[in-house]
């Protein structure tokens, strides 16, 4: 009976060449290559979650009167959802969701980097990669406002502020991006407008690209698969029904322990924070914004670099001229390296000393600058902090490096060893 | 014979007019309808609003700008000593226009606060962090290295002294904030005597 079904289907598709072709590819087993099927099962978890919470939100910043009291028609909105049955917990997920997605979009760019997965041929999947994370970084920040409570017009009005400090362009940018002087009555609706049609589509479109190539270029493998499988062939399980299966109890695992967490930890709690008003709450920003914030913390308000008729002020270097520069060096990376033949295996840590230690270099960096953010919590001085800056990535970066060397040391003399009774065979 | 050598030549010739032709049609037709999408663009600029509201000037009543006495003119004992307040002017109750407000001893103020505008030790300064544009706070509390009283933002720490012209004493803001002229009016309200002595907020990029 099912056979006949499926003959009906193919009579008419022709598919088994499909069906041979990709429901046979063989996905490679390693726990890490997992973090990809988690960014794109957040980011369903977001699209599906974020439908519920279209059919319900206003996009407009217009005061209304509700009940005696005043309230922007979008915070009002959100409050309503929140009271809806399940409404609450519905936001929390899409809440959650979204930090899992930018945290597992950094691990996995982090797995890429460390196991020189970027190499030849898989130059231009990591520019595709880097560019989800940035536009999965402006999806978080565009996010934000839309509740348009206390805390998110804060942080959405330092943006604009850090936007129109830029020489030149800013302002117009700035205006242009936020439709007017931050808090325009135009904000929203084109946040909206980024947040719900044009991020999502370029995910979307960049997601689909980023897994053709993958499928094209064949997934890098662990190098334990060396020399176990004939030549051009790939060892893994297939992705129907072994593969298929995983990532179904994955998506399950993950929708499970979202809603989960959603009810133990809320996050955002809007009717807390309160309407916009003319005081200012006490902020931080997104964790993944903290390494930025801690710069501009960093940065001393002398600083200023005056260049052809105009002035860089702090804000200009802390919050958009040193982050492109990293954001670019990230992109260079796999242009930086020079191996001509092509990397199908990933590279143990302790191949490449120089890139590992600059990698944990770098992280260091971004975790000192993050605690930075956190400076008068911590009650350390600026001074400290800045000093920390400069020195720990570097002891960071040198003792991985010197690790890393010890480790081979010790490996090769006790590979020496275990090979010293066969030369005395002789 | 001489018909057949003819004919391919007129072809030819036809053909590259038409070629031409299509070319124009193409280039003005592609030309125009760029032109007018400069349109469109003009559309996506955003709105000019000019619901920014109206500067503060002389003889502007200061009211409080939040809490049950929102909108409620505001006068000398309106404020604990030490204590301070978000103020607007009546009737101009735009971000830009906030103001704090701080009861202080009139003896304690050195310059560059301008001396003659602290009426009975009130003085006035814009509520607009010039580092990012925050909302700014007052604390009477002592902090470590910080001379109290200290007018500070919540957002990246920046903190000004009250006392000295709300200059800056710790922090990321590259300006003082501006102070109000301030005085009391025929009902002993206080009234702003004219606009900030200098802009609101932070500067845009450049300057």
């Amino acid at each position: 009976m099912q056979r006949q079904g499926l003959g009906w289907f193919e009579e008419r598709l022709g598919w088994s060449g499909f069906r041979e072709k990709f429901l046979d590819k063989a996905f490679p087993m390693h726990p890490s290559f997992f973090l990809g099927e988690i960014a794109l099962f957040s980011f369903v978890i977001l699209v599906i979650t974020g439908i519920y919470l279209l059919f319900s939100y206003e996009p407009s910043a217009q005061i209304i009167t509700v009940g005696g009291r005043s309230f922007p028609a979008a915070y009002h909105s959100v409050t309503q959802i929140d009271k809806q049955p399940f409404g609450l917990i519905v936001r929390q997920v899409h809440h959650w969701a979204a930090h899992l997605m930018i945290a597992v979009v950094i691990l996995h760019l982090l797995r890429v980097f460390f196991t020189g997965a970027f190499k030849k041929p898989r130059e231009i999947n990591w520019v595709i990669g880097i560019l989800l994370l940035l536009i999965t970084v402006m999806a978080g920040f565009t996010g934000y406002l839309l509740p348009y409570d206390a805390f998110s017009v804060t942080a959405s009005g330092i943006g604009y502020q850090i936007a129109a400090s830029i020489p030149w362009i800013g302002v117009a940018l700035a205006k242009f991006v936020f439709a007017g002087q931050f808090p325009a009555i135009g904000t929203i609706p084109r946040f909206f407008g980024y947040h719900v049609v044009i991020i999502p589509l370029l995910l979307i479109g960049l997601i689909g690209l980023h897994l053709l190539v993958m499928i094209k270029q064949k997934h890098t493998e662990p190098s334990s698969s060396r020399g176990r499988v004939a030549p051009g062939r790939l060892l893994g399980i297939p992705l129907w029904p072994q593969q298929t299966s995983l990532m179904v109890m994955l998506f399950l695992l993950m929708t499970g322990g979202l809603l989960l967490i959603a009810s133990i930890f809320p996050v955002h709690p809007i009717e807390l924070y309160g309407p916009p008003g003319p005081q200012t709450p006490t902020v931080k920003p997104d964790w993944y914004f903290l390494w930025v914030f801690g710069l501009l913390k960093l940065i001393p308000g002398w600083l200023e670099i005056h260049l052809g008729g105009t002035v860089l002020d702090p804000e200009v270097i802390g919050g958009i001229l040193l982050p492109s520069l990293l954001i670019l060096l990230i992109f260079l990376v796999p242009f930086l390296n020079r191996t001509r033949e092509r990397q199908n295996y990933l590279e143990p840590v302790t191949k490449h000393p120089l890139r590992t230690s600059i990698g944990t270099g770098v992280l260091m960096l971004l975790l000192t600058l993050s605690a930075a953010a956190y400076q008068e919590v911590l009650d350390i001085s600026l001074a400290i902090f800045r000093l920390a800056a400069v020195l720990l990535p570097l002891l960071v970066g040198i003792a991985t490096y010197l690790a890393i060397r010890l480790f081979r040391g010790w490996r090769s003399k006790t590979i020496k060893r275990a090979r010293e009774p066969l030369s005395s065979d002789r | 014979m001489a018909e057949e050598h003819e004919r391919p030549e007129h072809t030819h010739q036809a053909g590259m007019r038409r070629r031409t032709l299509l070319r124009w049609v193409v280039g003005v037709g592609a030309f125009s309808s760029l032109a007018a999408l400069a349109s469109v663009l003009g559309t996506v600029k955003p709105p000019q609003t000019a619901q920014r509201g109206e500067k503060i000037k002389a003889g502007d009543v200061l009211v409080f700008a939040l809490g049950q006495n929102k909108g409620a003119p505001l006068t000398p004992t309106s404020i604990v000593p030490q204590q301070a307040v978000l103020a607007f002017p009546q009737g101009k109750a735009v971000q830009d226009n906030l103001i704090i407000l701080i009861n202080l001893r009139r003896s304690q103020f050195i310059p560059p606060t301008h001396l003659n505008w602290l009426p009975d030790g009130y003085v006035a300064y814009s509520a607009i962090c010039t580092h990012l544009g925050c909302t700014v706070g007052f604390s009477h509390e002592p902090m470590p290295g910080v001379p109290y009283p200290h007018i500070h933002c919540p957002c990246h720490q920046g903190m000004y002294n009250p006392l000295a012209g709300a200059e800056v004493v710790a922090g990321p803001p590259p300006r003082p904030l501006p102070q109000l002229p301030l005085v009391l009016n025929a009902k002993g309200e206080l009234v702003a005597d004219g606009p900030f002595d200098g802009p609101v907020g932070p500067l845009p990029g450049g300057r």
